[in-house]
């Protein structure tokens, strides 16, 4: 079999990828996807790699190495804002994948159906990619191009995800629909973030999964909220607010008119909890 | 030796007889310690590893494969296709049993379903297998794949395993035309395939002039005997070995292709080759259950009782081969009316041969005809346990021949008990949850028969007074080494730590088939008749000895009882089997028994095991999303023999029939005829999540006439009778009456 490397640094890990490889972390997507004896090429294991690991509050705000594992997320102290993150965190596979699985390759992997995704978008997350080149950043909505394309260059690697202090504010939700109640590849999913401020929602980001080639943020919806009573959210939400953000389509998991459908339901039901929640 | 495994001490709860007690299984301990040996786990020295390589269109023909590059990669040791097929004493087409399919040796070029053995890697390693499978890159020439049920029917040559196509009584025209109201309910089922945990696998090695064979079968005797007919061998030079299965449902008692190239290949390389089909691999090779479409139509009288129940299945079948899932025999079994009709017909698709899963027929069958009592329920304005109840069926629905026993009637008041079924409202979507959710309330009635195959067993009286019993025993979870050596116990008057059970390899008495829900009666008897035959000649050696105090008793005036021997009318005169044996010099003594039905007893009597499922379910009104929250099911099967791995299979074949409700599925792509779910990421089966409260009651049931055991069995009546108290449960709930299963989220929402 082909090397495997396990670099401890960004700086080792960059000049093994200059050679080529496949860039390998939890490898709960790349093993089964690979129908092969051996995976192509050298393996670059990037979950040692110090600048990928770990969760911690900067000046900025929150940053979460890329190698940080679902599991890590579900038991770190993070402010309200993270709520819907971390209830992604315990829907991603079964509690192995958890352990595996990393919040980097979630992200790489580009699924449409990708349950990190709709949370890391309300909390306006960036991404900080490394390569050749050096370093740079960009919104995680620019950073997810397609199903299954991201905008990383040839040799560059998704280093960490950034949440601005601005955006860890408030409280977080997430829901997931799936045909049955768990081990589940989602048919849509909805993460919600309102930031309330006497009694009037001052800011709201929402965004939805598997309804499209890629999760996207609802900013006509989240416009209609502003200024509004937390509870009387879920009554603004309308189809005409959801829908033009959406591009489902019909699968084995469901058809793309139900996925319309549920993703409104979702969406309020999220806002909902999140008012609830509030009041308590 | 994974043929010989002692049965561990377990600390046993006796209240009398060893049968009847919840002994936890004697397998146990091997299973969760990892010590229980599947056929995989079996390394002989030198063993190569194969890979099947599969077809990955649905129709056409193979047009090239890289077999150089394939051969060239490391460590590969052979690659068979068509061109270098291992030859067979039987042509790939021929039929050795009455069990047995058509099936894939590579015979050809020829692709009739996707899945099908295309060509046989042999490398030194896994891997190398593997890639070199990868390497041969296979090219097609693709036809339009035949999918649907939309295709011209065929009138088929038999249904299931032999039934005939058409059964009725009574005049169904009549039946219809006179009734008050009538319903029509038109049912599909989708092809489901079984997915044991553990796949097909086979160790194949040669030797001595044998050939032992590690892989899980349900039949080792008739495997073997298919084996040795593919092959040219006596069936007495074909040793399987096939002590644990990790499940089989029906997927495991028939030869496969693969498997002969797996054997042929260890012959032809002179060295132990191993095969395991990969999880994709399940999905065409090795059966499945066929896609039913069933037209019911019911007619009733003004009080709601049949006057005609027509129940006609199209099945899909495969387009080269015929298994025609019985699914109408449904009407069979189930109600009572003056005129009922059973009849079949096949559209033949590209894809595997169908095959015995898990309830046969009556899975789908019930699944169909259960909703369509339900709607002919609410036609009547009845009660849908009201409706079921006037349409009791006393004696045999189509032969009027007398139950061998039915507590049907005690399984419904029973369970509707349990259940709190009393003061559920007539009309669909009347009851919600504090969370706003609908809730419904539904019944299915379950029946299954009772067969029973044929066995062998023999009990050997060792000088200790302990005793073992052999015979080719299987236990693929069911709990059969459990349950069997309970009844060995018994019959040879000893506690079950005892007992000894050898089994699980083919050159020991033949154990018939752990089929049909037939094991534990067939086999039972098997082992209660050696047991009786061994105490009978013990009885005449005491009865005959002079010196001992059961002299002149008669071998059938003696009691068996704690490993010593009573005189029926003197329990003063005993004495102790090691006596018995010591002083007749004997080191063992045995008996042998067989298990079938008697030669008459079918003329005389119907035999099905009986049960009612109660389903709640909670349905989301904006998503869709069904939960079920509880199921209760009654049964009534006979003797129990042991009530906990009994119900272990009831609850386990019940959360199986959610599964069928609500997530069991072959997503076939129409244009390809391809299954788009080949993966457990994507064919759903219940998580445990999604098995709620599951309670089983069994109702007590003595039978005199099914078996001298009083045993009918359990393994699949517990599927049976589950989905469609769900659909209805979800009608109830909703008001929408989904008639095609699995049911979709997307089905119950005003789309």
């Amino acid at each position: 079999m082909s090397a495997w490397h396990r670099p401890a640094s960004l700086t080792e890990a960059i000049g093994l990828l200059a050679e080529g490889g496949v860039v390998a972390a939890g490898c709960t997507d790349l093993f089964p996807a690979t129908r092969r004896q051996a995976l192509s090429g050298p393996v670059i294991d990037l979950t040692r790699v110090a600048e990928m690991r770990g969760i911690s509050e900067t000046r900025g705000g929150w940053r979460f190495g890329a190698a940080v594992r679902w599991s890590e997320v579900l038991s770190a102290a993070l402010p309200p804002a993270f709520d819907g993150l971390k209830a992604a965190a315990r829907e991603v596979g079964s509690v192995q994948i958890q352990n595996a699985g990393t919040l980097g390759g979630n992200l790489c992997n580009a699924s449409p159906a990708a349950d990190g995704v709709p949370g890391l978008l309300t909390l306006e997350a960036e991404v900080e990619l490394a390569g050749p080149a050096g370093m740079r950043r960009l919104p995680l909505a620019a950073f997810l191009a397609g199903a299954r394309r991201t905008a990383l260059a040839p040799g560059e690697v998704l280093v960490a995800i950034h949440v601005p202090s601005h955006a860890a504010a408030g409280r977080g939700a997430f829901l997931k629909l799936g045909a049955r109640r768990y081990l589940v590849i989602s048919i849509a999913m909805v993460a919600a973030r309102l930031v309330v401020k006497g009694g009037r929602i001052d800011r709201a980001a929402v965004a939805v999964g598997a309804c499209g080639p890629v999760a996207s943020r609802l900013p006509a919806l989240e416009a209609a909220l502003a200024g509004i009573a937390p509870e009387d959210a879920a009554a603004a939400v309308s189809e005409a607010l959801v829908a033009p953000a959406l591009a489902p389509i019909g699968d084995v998991r469901g058809d793309a008119e139900y996925r319309g459908v549920v993703a409104v339901e979702l969406v309020r039901r999220a806002l909902r909890g999140l008012a609830a929640e509030g009041m308590r | 030796m994974p043929d010989v495994t002692p049965l561990p001490a377990a600390t046993p709860i006796r209240m009398g007889s060893n049968a009847g007690q919840p002994r936890t299984r004697a397998d146990g301990l091997l299973k969760v310690t990892g010590r229980a040996t599947y056929a995989a786990d079996n390394h002989p020295a030198g063993m190569a590893q194969a890979v099947l390589v599969t077809a990955a269109i649905a129709r056409g023909r193979v047009t090239a494969m890289n077999v150089e590059a394939a051969r060239a990669h490391p460590g590969v040791v052979e690659v068979y296709t068509p061109a270098n097929r291992p030859e067979l004493a039987l042509e790939p087409d021929a039929k050795p049993s009455f069990f047995s399919k058509l099936t894939e040796t590579l015979q050809d070029d020829t692709v009739r379903y996707e899945g099908q053995p295309i060509a046989l890697v042999v490398a030194e390693t896994l891997e190398a297998a593997t890639e070199a499978a990868r390497l041969l890159a296979p090219q097609y020439a693709a036809e339009t794949a035949r999918v649907g049920f939309d295709l011209a029917p065929y009138a088929p040559e038999s249904v299931g395993f032999g039934f005939p196509i058409e059964m009725s009584k009574g005049d169904i025209a009549a039946g219809l035309s006179e009734a008050a109201s009538t319903t029509e309910t038109v049912v599909e089922t989708p092809p489901q395939y079984h997915n044991a945990m553990e796949t097909h696998a086979i160790v194949a090695e040669w030797k001595d002039g044998k050939l032992y064979l590690d892989t899980p079968t349900q039949a080792p005797g008739m495997s073997a005997a298919g084996f040795a007919a593919w092959l040219g061998l006596d069936p007495a030079d074909v040793v399987i070995r096939s002590p644990f299965l990790g499940g089989g449902f029906g997927s495991k008692a028939a030869v496969v292709g693969a498997f002969l190239l797996a054997i042929q290949a260890a012959k032809l390389l002179d060295r132990p080759v191993k095969l395991a089909l990969a999880r994709h691999q399940m999905f065409g090779h090795v059966f499945h259950r066929g896609a039913t479409r069933q037209t019911i139509k019911l007619g009733m009288d003004a009080e709601g009782r049949l006057t005609a129940i027509d129940h006609h299945t199209t099945a899909v079948t495969a387009a080269f081969e015929e298994f025609i899932e019985g699914a109408s025999g449904a009407a069979r079994t189930t109600y009572a009316a003056p005129a009922i009709r059973a009849s079949h017909d096949g559209v033949r698709n590209d894809v595997g041969v169908p095959g015995a899963m898990r309830a046969p027929g009556e899975a789908s069958g019930s699944a169909a005809l259960e909703i369509a009592a339900d709607v002919a329920a609410e036609a009547a304005g009845l009660d849908p346990l009201e409706f079921r109840l006037r349409n009791y069926a006393e004696t045999d629905p189509m032969s009027g021949l007398p139950y061998s026993s039915k507590a049907l009637r005690e399984c419904y008041a029973e369970g509707a008990r349990e259940f709190g079924w009393a003061g559920r409202p007539l009309a669909p979507r009347q009851m919600t949850d504090d969370a706003g959710m609908l809730v419904g309330w539904g019944v299915g009635t379950a029946t299954f028969p009772c067969p029973m195959f044929g066995a062998e067993a023999r009990a050997t009286l060792r000088a200790d007074g302990t005793a073992v019993i052999e015979t080719a025993l299987i236990d693929m979870g069911q709990g059969s080494w459990t349950a069997m050596a309970q009844i060995a116990a018994d019959s040879l008057g000893l506690d079950v730590e005892q007992v000894e059970i050898r089994g699980g390899v083919s050159d020991l008495p033949d154990s018939g088939v752990a089929g049909g829900s037939g094991y534990t009666a067939t086999l039972g008897l098997a082992i209660d008749n050696a047991g009786g035959d061994t105490i009978r000649q013990l009885a005449e050696i005491a009865s005959s000895d002079p010196d001992s105090p059961l002299h002149g008793t008669g071998n059938t005036r003696v009691v068996a009882r704690g490993g010593r021997l009573y005189a029926q009318d003197d329990e003063s005169r005993s004495e102790s089997y090691a006596d018995i044996l010591a002083r007749a010099g004997r080191e063992t003594l045995s008996g042998e028994g067989k298990g079938a039905r008697g030669e008459n007893d079918a003329n005389d009597h119907s035999f099905q095991s009986h049960g009612a499922v109660f389903a709640e379910v909670k349905v989301d009104p904006d998503l869709g999303q069904v939960r079920v929250t509880r199921l209760v099911g009654a049964f009534a099967a006979g003797r129990i023999i042991n009530p906990r791995m009994v119900e272990s299979q009831l609850s386990g074949g019940m959360i199986w029939g959610i599964s069928f409700a609500l997530h069991e599925g072959a997503e076939m792509d129409p244009r390809t005829g391809r299954i788009l779910n080949r993966d457990f990421g994507e064919y759903h089966v219940s998580v445990n999540s999604d098995a709620p409260s599951v309670k089983v009651l069994t109702i007590p049931e003595e039978d005199a006439f099914v078996n001298p055991l009083g045993v009918k069995g359990v393994g699949e009546i517990g599927v049976t009778g589950t989905a469609g108290a769900i659909a209805n449960a979800i009608w109830h709930a909703t008001g929408k009456r989904v008639t095609s299963y699995p049911i979709r989220l997307e089905e119950l929402l005003d789309l």
